[in-house]
């Protein structure tokens, strides 16, 4: 009797837990929640990733709304060739976003380092710290392209063809 | 004239310490001091108040030459003396600290120290400025035997290290910043020590952003250098590269055409608009106005548009070409620039009854981190953090440059000196700026865009100042006559500017600091350099190892009183 009652309880959590993650990816994706990390940009990024927030492109209007904290954060929007400084809290931040996390890496140097390619103090690019879903390239990209790339994202994520980026190179100790 | 004046002044100044006396440039004037006659040398120039500290530049001449230099450079209007000490390419490398006379030459020695390996006796903090933790000790990536792609070994990351003998700590804790934090769009990292609201003590980690720009300039041509400094800095790219530009045609010899001058005043007042409405976002975001921050950014568009309709660019314009303008203005522009400008004149007297009338705005702003003229100048500060204490530093009326002889501005400035005064004149700034970016449109002399360049630039060292947003920018170029340079070094105005914040935050509230840093308009990204202490003598910044200690030790205490 005993167990029938345990078996028709994990069924019952098994339902809503079916149906809390159909809620919980419902509303990922009708607003996901970003946060920022500047790894060593020159900004020109990071003012066009702001400029999306203010009355001009309103991304708030698609329930993008940038967030203080990495813990609260479903998306992780990052810019710059990551320096040797900044790399240890890039993987920080990373690491304190809950799963499912998405990384979207803004700007040329996020991609290959760009203009600061060979920098001593540079790592080049965001791929080679942590797994990036999606490239904006630009130096910086306009806030439609930063849109447009979150949007890819989401789309991805809806229409069930994401795919998880690779695992990044690992980083060897003696890395410059 | 009145240039050759002052320069004689500071000539006879430094007759006792002189060991041989150079005029690279008619502006200039090198004077070689031995390293136990710099300190009485600097003395004297700030006892007669002969100019202020601009920068310190690093030399190293290479390990043929076996020579090295310290070159401390000192700006009254336009003219520039430089003390040069020259040492050798070893250990014993050493100069002086200057920071007991001119506190701010602090960053500047901690750079030379950690770049270049000289030993800077006296100095009071020698932990890293710009390098990363983990870089090794021994290497000075701006010596010239540094190889900017040689493999780094990662050193062992000390946090923190404990002092020696306990000090006293009262009821205290410490606030970390950063480097991710909702209010810093850039990365830096400061802790802050507070006694309840009060903040008692100020420290902060900058160098997130450093890049290493100056040594990849070392491996890159005068023209794909160019590319580089724009990216210096996204917010002020055009000046990056103006200031640049200038140094370069300076030492080939190469006259701008006045066409060409004045678009590139065009557009660095444009940019100075752009920034001026960007940081007027920010830190009314900072103070809570979050309305004021969205209207702002909304008007910066009509800015952002003008500048990609000239320069096909929102944000990196790449106007500046070495010799020249990339692009000239037809008239339909002009009509376009003039409608926008006529918008913005309207915008921004309404912003600026806002800052001097929003009760809201003005209990955040009024009486908060005020600087006097004094302290302004002894922290050194540059820009319209200086000019909202009454200090009248500006390049382009101090030491006019470009098309600012032809057409000039004046400069804004105020007594109060405090937050609401910072905001005050940057806002009365973008006025000017309005204004006579019509009398250019108006005047805009006609002419070639360009002049050719050549490829190598001829040997010599030049000095390079112009007016950022945030205030004075500072080029050293040297080139040793290939086609690449030879050094470039480059100081940027916020660097100059954290001395106010942090010394300001002791004894403010915790909540203003936020408010204290955006009123600084910090570019970190600029500067990206830099750590700091503050400790007034009944205060103690914590040490996160300390930090810990003190929890276990409180924790085991307060278990044992449960018992």
């Amino acid at each position: 009797m005993e167990k029938t009652m345990d078996e028709t309880i994990v069924k019952t959590n098994n339902m809503w837990k079916q149906v809390l993650d159909q809620v919980q990816g419902w509303s990922r994706l009708n607003s996901p929640w970003a946060v920022h990390f500047n790894s060593g940009s020159c900004n020109g990024c990071d003012i066009e990733i702001l400029a999306t927030l203010t009355p001009r492109y309103d991304v708030e209007r698609f329930g993008i709304k940038l967030k203080g904290s990495p813990r609260h954060a479903d998306v992780l929007i990052a810019t710059g060739p990551v320096t040797r400084q900044a790399r240890e809290r890039l993987l920080r931040v990373y690491e304190q976003m809950p799963a499912p996390k998405f990384v979207v890496a803004v700007g040329t140097c996020s991609i290959s380092g760009g203009a600061f390619l060979g920098c001593y103090n540079c790592l080049g690019g965001i791929d080679q710290v942590i797994p990036v879903d999606v490239f904006i390239p630009g130096c910086p990209p306009r806030p439609e392209a930063v849109i447009d790339g979150i949007v890819q994202l989401l789309t991805a994520l809806k229409s069930g063809t994401y795919k998880a980026p690779q695992k990044p190179l690992v980083v060897q100790e003696n890395w410059l | 004239m009145n240039e050759e004046l002052t320069l004689q002044q500071a000539e006879t100044l430094l007759a006792p310490y002189n060991k041989e006396t150079l005029h690279p440039e008619p502006n200039r004037l090198d004077v070689v001091v031995t390293s136990d006659d710099l300190h009485a040398a600097v003395t004297a120039l700030h006892d007669a108040k002969w100019g202020y500290l601009c920068a310190i530049t690093g030399l190293d001449n290479g390990p043929e030459a076996n020579q090295m230099e310290a070159l401390y450079h000192f700006a009254q209007d336009s003219a520039i003396t430089t003390l040069r000490v020259r040492a050798p390419r070893s250990a014993e490398a050493s100069v002086p600290t200057i920071a007991d006379i001119i506190p701010p030459a602090v960053f500047f020695e901690r750079e030379l120290h950690e770049m270049l390996g000289f030993d800077v006796k006296g100095l009071s903090d020698s932990s890293r400025l710009f390098l990363p933790d983990d870089f090794p000790a021994d290497l000075y990536p701006m010596r010239t035997d540094y190889k900017q792609d040689q493999p780094v070994p990662v050193v062992e990351v000390v946090p923190d290290l404990v002092p020696d003998e306990p000090t006293k700590i009262g009821n205290r804790f410490i606030v970390p910043i950063g480097p991710q934090h909702p209010a810093l769009k850039e990365p830096g990292h400061f802790e802050f020590t507070v006694d309840g609201e009060i903040v008692t003590g100020g420290r902060m980690r900058l160098g997130y952003a450093h890049r290493g720009i100056e040594k990849a300039a070392e491996s890159r041509n005068w023209f794909q250098n160019l590319y580089l400094f724009e990216r210096v800095c996204g917010i002020c790219s055009h000046i990056h590269a103006t200031a640049y530009c200038q140094g370069v045609e300076k030492l080939a010899h190469v006259e701008v055409p006045a066409r060409a001058q004045a678009i590139r005043e065009l557009v660095s007042g444009l940019e100075r608009i752009h920034s001026h409405l960007l940081w007027l976002g920010v830190a009314a975001h900072e103070a809570g106005f979050d309305t004021l921050f969205m209207y702002s950014w909304r008007d910066r568009e009509t800015v952002m548009n003008i500048l990609e309709s000239l320069t096909g660019n929102r944000v990196h314009y790449s106007a500046n070409v070495l010799g020249g303008v990339k692009f000239d203005v037809n008239l339909e522009q002009i009509k376009t620039i003039r409608e926008g400008l006529d918008y913005l004149e309207g915008r921004v007297n309404h912003y600026l009854q806002v800052a001097t009338t929003d009760a809201m705005l003005l209990q955040r702003t009024r009486g908060i981190g005020t600087i006097n003229r004094e302290e302004a100048e002894l922290y050194g500060l540059v820009g319209p953090t200086a000019r909202a204490s009454g200090v009248v530093r500006d390049i382009r009326v101090e030491a006019p440059y470009g098309a600012y002889t032809t057409f000039p501005v004046t400069a804004v400035t105020d007594t109060a000196g405090d937050l609401e005064a910072r905001m005050i004149v940057r806002l009365k700034e973008m006025l000017v700026t309005c204004a006579s970016l019509r009398t250019i449109l108006d005047n805009l002399p006609v002419g070639d865009l360009t002049t050719r360049m050549p490829r190598k630039v001829p040997a010599g060292e030049t000095i390079s100042r112009v007016e950022a947003p945030r205030g004075e920018l500072f080029y050293f170029i040297k080139s040793d006559g290939t086609e690449n340079p030879a050094r470039v070094h480059l100081r940027t105005p916020s660097i100059c500017n954290w001395t106010s914040v942090l010394e300001k935050a002791v004894g403010a509230q915790l909540a203003d600091i936020p408010m204290m840093i955006a009123g600084m308009d910090p570019c970190f990204s600029c500067n990206d350099r830099l750590v700091t202490v503050v400790r007034p003598n009944e205060s103690h910044t914590w040490s996160w190892r300390e930090l810990r200690d003190y929890g276990i030790e409180h924790y085991k205490s307060s278990m044992n009183k449960g018992k």
